[in-house]
């Protein structure tokens, strides 16, 4: 994150940076867990119920049986989309559009999967895939480029290219994608055909003995390939380095010769190619064809999933699949207890207003106790530090 | 000659204008203090869910009965509005979370909670029994009996319609004409000159928030309670993004964000009315839907004219000892 490179020196006497940062994120997380636990224990009383029961129940369907299937099956998506929120975040650009991007790119991902049956297997659903992931890229890529030429903020641009999004993505399914084929005399809602076999993606849950109504599937396998990929464009490669100089100082990064449009649309680029894939758990893997009501929010979940995971790509696996399995437990609580389920929901909702908030506050202290061990250059680095990291809309707009 | 057709997609365009209107004015607040408030819609959501509850008790279960039963319900949706928008001013102002991903995260909560306090209301998550209460609708005089079916535009409208017509003439006295107004305004564009002055900046930031809260909660009760006579899940049909759009085509004022809202309203009831009608019917439906979105692409592109938003909007503001 921004604070990150934005005390680079003179630090003297302290704990290796990178220990000290991520001993804190660790810290900070656990301190947020807990808070959402308790306060989650205090609606379970209210209820009449053991918060130890419940809180048990949501751990026992998330690891025994087909739990851990169905925990990656629901964190794939979630892995993409906040891996595509973390790219642009480096660089200090909110790409909130995740949400409208991966709408868009149903609609070509859908096309290909049914006009591109030709196909043999193993080249259909790369096929699929790349569809997809242009159509990510375009429709990220018209705010990159509103961005760059004329300085339309991307935070109204995205919000913005999602609700046309929707409804293009309405059209489509009412007109150019609309199911030929339906069951004679049988009432079917509107959806797109069903996708034949050579475009499904294999399932993976098989190996590890998990039924296929999990539909865990090589999507899962995909999303830890494409998070290594970031974590290695972020932190060793000629983008990830220019990005996050723009990220932490926009004029110096200029002064230093980086071409900051160039980085910024590259990096929507990117976000918009990770986010087109967000789709494709439930159109390759869970349904099989484009449905009407197709699952929607992942684009938002995803910018919690990211914070959960400190924008982190690593840390975001593993966030993603703590959000999996959380969401996994809406069928415990269901089954086992008499809490409604959508209190799952709500535990979700105070997890990351909790981690916001406490990763917030552990950001100021850091940056305070290194302030003052910095001692007689103080002077100096305070106005490194100057405007407060938190701030990185308004930065990103100098 | 008959408009009847026109009448009726200008009276449904009243309908929408209200919610865009009171959403955007709340967003107005909010944004005009230097908050950002990008969770008009889960705002709205936490109104259409509770002032539905509302109604259906203070007229049902309290025997209130009409008008005063929804009137209750419409400022209980309303006052939980504002509660909610609390959770965005607490992160925002006090803790300094980036604005943007607190008004995610409301967005995020908002559905999940709408469903949870539905369950708790109605014994179901995502509905409540349709056909309840409502207040009397009314016609406009003279103006209902425009000849050639127009005057259907002005018949059978909710009094609500006319509460947010006549907010232009409060909200912009309070802002531009009140010492409260104008300290509010000069938060959002230099708080710490405001300080400097003497001002504390946080309660005024407050306020703000919670007032976006208030008239995003009455939007959506409004929609809940006066339009659709039940509370359903993902009724607001991200209208809490087009009233943000609108009130960014409006450039923050409370007067051009009635011809924003007007538009926008306009443009939502021109599917369900005049799909028929030539040129329109050229387009799909769907096309016409995306307008506020590109009109607002357009404006904040700076092809026609540039909007501005206020200059410290976004920004966490530092402040000694937590002023």
């Amino acid at each position: 994150m921004a604070v990150e490179a934005k005390v680079p020196t003179a630090v003297r006497g302290a704990r290796p940076q990178w220990l000290e940062n991520s001993l804190g994120q660790i810290l900070a997380l656990l301190i947020a867990l807990a808070i959402a636990l308790l306060a989650g224990a205090l609606i379970i009383v209210a209820y009449g119920e053991s918060p130890v029961t419940v809180y048990g129940a949501i751990l026992e369907f998330a690891v025994t049986d087909d739990g851990p299937g169905y925990v990656l099956a629901i964190a794939t998506p979630l892995i993409f989309s906040a891996l595509a929120l973390a790219v642009c975040f480096k660089a200090g650009l909110f790409n909130i559009g995740v949400e409208g991007q991966y709408l868009f790119a149903m609609v070509p991902a859908t096309w290909a999967a049914l006009e591109l049956d030709f196909l043999p297997g193993p080249i259909h659903v790369p096929a699929i895939l790349i569809a997809a992931m242009l159509g990510g890229m375009l429709w990220a890529g018209i705010a990159g480029v509103l961005k760059v030429t004329t300085g339309a903020h991307e935070v109204v641009t995205t919000i913005m290219l999602n609700g046309i999004a929707v409804s293009f993505l309405s059209w489509a399914l009412n007109n150019p994608l609309r199911f030929t084929e339906s069951g004679a005399g049988t009432n079917v809602d509107l959806r797109s055909d069903r996708f034949v076999e050579s475009a499904l993606i294999g399932d993976l849950g098989g190996f590890f003995g998990f039924r296929p109504s999990a539909h865990l599937s090589w999507l899962f396998l995909l999303a830890i390939v494409a998070a290594v990929m970031v974590w290695f464009l972020v932190k060793r490669m000629r983008l990830g380095y220019e990005a996050r100089a723009v990220g932490s100082s926009p004029g110096s990064a200029k002064a230093g010769g980086i071409g900051i449009g160039a980085v910024q649309i590259k990096l929507f680029l990117i976000s918009g190619a990770l986010a087109g894939l967000v789709g494709m758990q439930q159109l390759l893997a869970d349904k099989g064809y484009l449905p009407q009501n197709y699952q929607a929010q992942l684009g938002f979940t995803g910018i919690a999933v990211a914070f959960l995971g400190q924008n982190n790509a690593i840390g975001i696996i593993f966030a993603a699949i703590l959000w999996g399995a959380l969401s996994r437990g809406e069928s415990a609580l269901q089954i086992r207890t008499d809490v409604p389920r959508e209190f799952v929901i709500i535990l979700q909702g105070i997890l990351i207003l909790a981690v916001v908030i406490v990763y917030q506050i552990a950001k100021r202290r850091l940056a305070r106790r290194q302030l003052q061990r910095a001692g007689a250059e103080e002077q100096e680095l305070e106005e490194a530090a100057g405007p407060p990291a938190d701030v990185v809309l308004a930065e990103g707009e100098r | 000659m008959d408009l009847t057709d026109l009448g009726a997609a200008i009276g449904i365009a009243f309908t929408y204008f209200t919610i865009i209107y009171l959403t955007g004015l709340g967003g107005l607040f909010s944004e005009r203090s230097g908050i950002v408030n990008i969770g008009l819609e889960g705002l709205m959501i936490i109104g259409t869910v509770t002032g539905s509850f509302g109604t259906y008790y203070f007229t049902t279960e309290l025997g209130l009965g009409l008008p005063w039963g929804p009137v209750m319900g419409l400022a209980f949706g309303a006052v939980s509005g504002m509660l909610f928008a609390g959770v965005h001013a607490l992160a925002t102002i006090t803790f300094r979370v980036d604005h943007i991903v607190s008004g995610v995260v409301i967005n995020l909560v908002a559905v999940g909670l709408a469903r949870f306090l539905s369950q708790i209301f109605f014994g179901q998550a995502t509905q409540s029994d349709p056909g309840q209460p409502h207040l009397d609708t009314v016609d406009v005089p003279l103006l209902s009996d425009l000849p050639w079916g127009l005057g259907r535009a002005f018949e059978n409208l909710s009094p609500v319609v006319f509460v947010a017509v006549l907010m232009v003439f409060p909200v912009t006295f309070a802002l531009y004409r009140t010492r409260w107004g104008l300290r509010l305004r000069s938060t959002g564009e230099n708080p710490e000159a405001t300080r400097s002055l003497g001002v504390r900046v946080a309660p005024l930031r407050y306020q703000a928030v919670l007032m976006s809260g208030l008239l995003a909660g009455l939007s959506g009760a409004f929609l809940s309670v006066e339009v659709q006579y039940n509370w359903r899940e993902g009724q607001t049909l991200g209208l809490g993004f087009i009233a943000l759009a609108a009130l960014i085509l409006s450039n923050w004022n409370p007067v051009r964000l009635m011809g924003a809202a007007a538009l926008f309203g306009f443009a939502q009831a021109v599917p369900l009315r005049l799909s028929d009608a030539p040129i329109i019917n050229l387009l799909p439906p769907q096309f016409i839907r995306m307008t506020p979105y590109i009109v607002t692409i357009v404006a904040i592109a700076g092809f026609v004219g540039r909007v501005r938003p206020p200059a410290a909007a976004g920004r966490a503001y530092e402040g000694a000892g937590g002023t």
